[in-house]
């Protein structure tokens, strides 16, 4: 397999003419895209390890079955809990800026009527609202 | 995934098969479950709405529209199916970008007849330097598929043909065939189970791309001399090499269907699939018209397309029409709006000449049911007609000259 030749003049990419969006906010749209190309990487990986696992039964290191039989030591199942706590600590990150963010913010005397009371829940439209709702 | 059959086939490493497997499942579960899902909404809730409101059924397509657009089903099914349109153009690009030197170099190999697989092959290749492309195909990205079927990188470009080879195979999730040819091998082979007296001695195809259908007309009729025309030398040019790769005399040429570089009477059959929707009205017309004039005295102009408006209920016609409005093809619906048996006429076509038909995907069907249709074609109102879907039929339409 060759590598691309640097010289060659990369394909384009992007959609001329774009591409469109259908909910309310487009952020929703390219979330969704997100979330679909996590969803394919997930699925990459499931098979690159099915492959992995058949090549490992083929060689004879693995017995088949034996992937599902195992169970951790518990030191090992120790160092998983954390890292899947940091895991999901990282995939849930985002959500934890607002509520770290007034702790770490220095509080300000003007600030403070703005930020709190209609952030959080005025605003937001309930999820049956939002079904009502139709697009401009 | 379906993996190309031929020489010109991308080297995929394990993780890029798997993004090709992964948006193939995604690309058959839109366009089969959420698809039917979308349709069990609107049947349970908003067509009974809009009749609540309306007083009346929705009319067309267009109100099915406009009624769907605001529910959360239409717009998950809506904005996912863009999504994965894209991604079947984006899960090729890295190893087609890795491969493209090699592509060329297989290509030139492939192209040169005495090297073909077998040696026999004598496929000819015929491109127009300073050709221009039309407007209705150079200035937007049709399916969405980055840098287009005309798009160039270097001399000699064929990477927008491979382009389009492998997306395919992504995108039609099996319904197309092996060889994504299933609607050349059901139409040339209905054809020719139908029309039994017909002996093509020369056959043409319009807008053949990849020329992944012109080849079932050889396969069928191997006595014709078989030619294909485009406008976009990249696929002409991996057309060639691709049937040169699969053994395959045919002859490509780049021109434009709507001013043919062929004499009067010079063909005995006039074919395209997936063509015309993509062509503005004006140039619709002037292509049937061209058509008439290359075709023999008894020659049968055949387009695989996509079924009229006017005879599919409401709803299909939506569900069709969504291309045309969000996948970058902008003379679809103008084109589903027309009548076929009108635009022949306009040709020179006579109306008792007419002819349409729905066949049934023999790749999908089987050989048995395949045959039976020759004899009794399914009706056009079906929610498979056209619809890229399990159980797929093809429709298509045209008129004996």
């Amino acid at each position: 397999m060759s590598a691309s030749d640097p010289a060659r003049r990369p394909m384009r990419r992007t959609i001329r003419g774009g591409r469109p969006y259908f909910f309310d906010d487009p952020a929703i749209d390219k979330i969704l895209n997100m979330v679909v190309v996590l969803g394919s990487e997930v699925w990459t990986l499931r098979e690159r390890l099915a492959a992995l696992e058949a090549i490992q039964v083929r060689q004879g290191s693995l017995a088949s079955g034996e992937l599902d039989a195992h169970d951790f030591s518990t030191e090992d199942e120790a160092r998983l809990a954390g890292e899947r706590k940091e895991f999901i600590d990282s995939l849930f990150r985002v959500l934890q800026v607002q509520v770290e963010e007034p702790r770490t913010q220095p509080v300000k005397a003007k600030a403070k009527p703005k930020a709190k009371p209609k952030g959080k829940t005025a605003r937001r439209p309930t999820s049956a609202a939002k079904g009502r709702k139709t697009r401009r | 995934m379906l993996d190309l059959k031929h020489e010109l086939k991308l080297d995929k490493t394990r993780d890029e098969k798997a993004r090709m497997n992964f948006v193939s499942g995604l690309r058959a579960h839109v366009l089969n479950d959420m698809a039917s899902g979308m349709r069990a909404v609107w049947d349970a809730e908003v067509e009974p709405a809009f009749r609540r409101s309306r007083g009346r059924r929705p009319k067309d397509g267009p109100e099915v529209h406009a009624a769907l657009k605001p529910n959360e089903c239409f717009k998950f099914y809506s904005s996912l199916r863009v999504t994965t349109q894209d991604l079947v153009w984006q899960s090729v690009f890295p190893a087609l970008e890795r491969n493209r030197g090699a592509l060329k170099e297989k290509a030139a190999r492939l192209s040169r007849s005495s090297q073909s697989r077998s040696g026999k092959t004598r496929g000819t290749l015929a491109l127009r330097p300073g050709f221009q492309v039309p407007r209705s195909v150079s200035a937007l990205d049709v399916h969405l598929m980055a840098g287009n079927y005309d798009g160039e990188y270097e001399e000699g470009d064929l990477a927008a043909g491979s382009l389009y080879d492998n997306g395919l195979a992504v995108f039609s999730f099996g319904l197309m065939g092996q060889n994504l040819d299933d609607i050349g091998q059901s139409i040339a082979g209905f054809i020719k189970l139908k029309f039994p007296k017909l002996k093509p001695a020369k056959i043409l195809d319009l807008g053949c791309t990849i020329g992944h259908n012109t080849g079932s007309w050889k396969d069928h009729f191997p006595a014709a001399e078989v030619h294909g025309i485009d406008v976009a030398a990249p696929c002409l040019r991996y057309a060639h090499a691709r049937a040169q790769a699969q053994d395959r005399e045919l002859h490509f040429h780049q021109m434009d269907a709507e001013a043919l570089d062929f004499p009067d009477a010079s063909f005995d059959v006039v074919f395209s699939s997936m063509f015309l929707h993509e062509v503005p009205r004006k140039g619709i017309e002037r292509i049937l018209a061209e058509a008439h004039r290359v075709l023999k005295p008894g020659g049968l102009m055949l387009h695989m397309e996509l079924p009229p408006n006017s005879q599919l209920s409401p709803y299909d016609a939506f569900y069709l029409d969504w291309d045309g409005a969000y996948n970058n093809e902008p003379f679809y619906k103008p084109f589903r709006d027309l009548k076929p048996e009108d635009i022949c006429r306009r040709a020179g076509f006579a109306p008792e000449k007419y002819l349409q038909f729905v066949i049934p995907s023999v790749g999908w069907y089987g050989e048995k049911v395949w045959r039976e249709a020759a004899e009794r074609p399914p009706s056009v109102d079906s929610d498979k007609t056209g619809r890229l879907t399990d159980g797929i039929l093809w429709y298509c339409f045209g008129a004996f000259k």
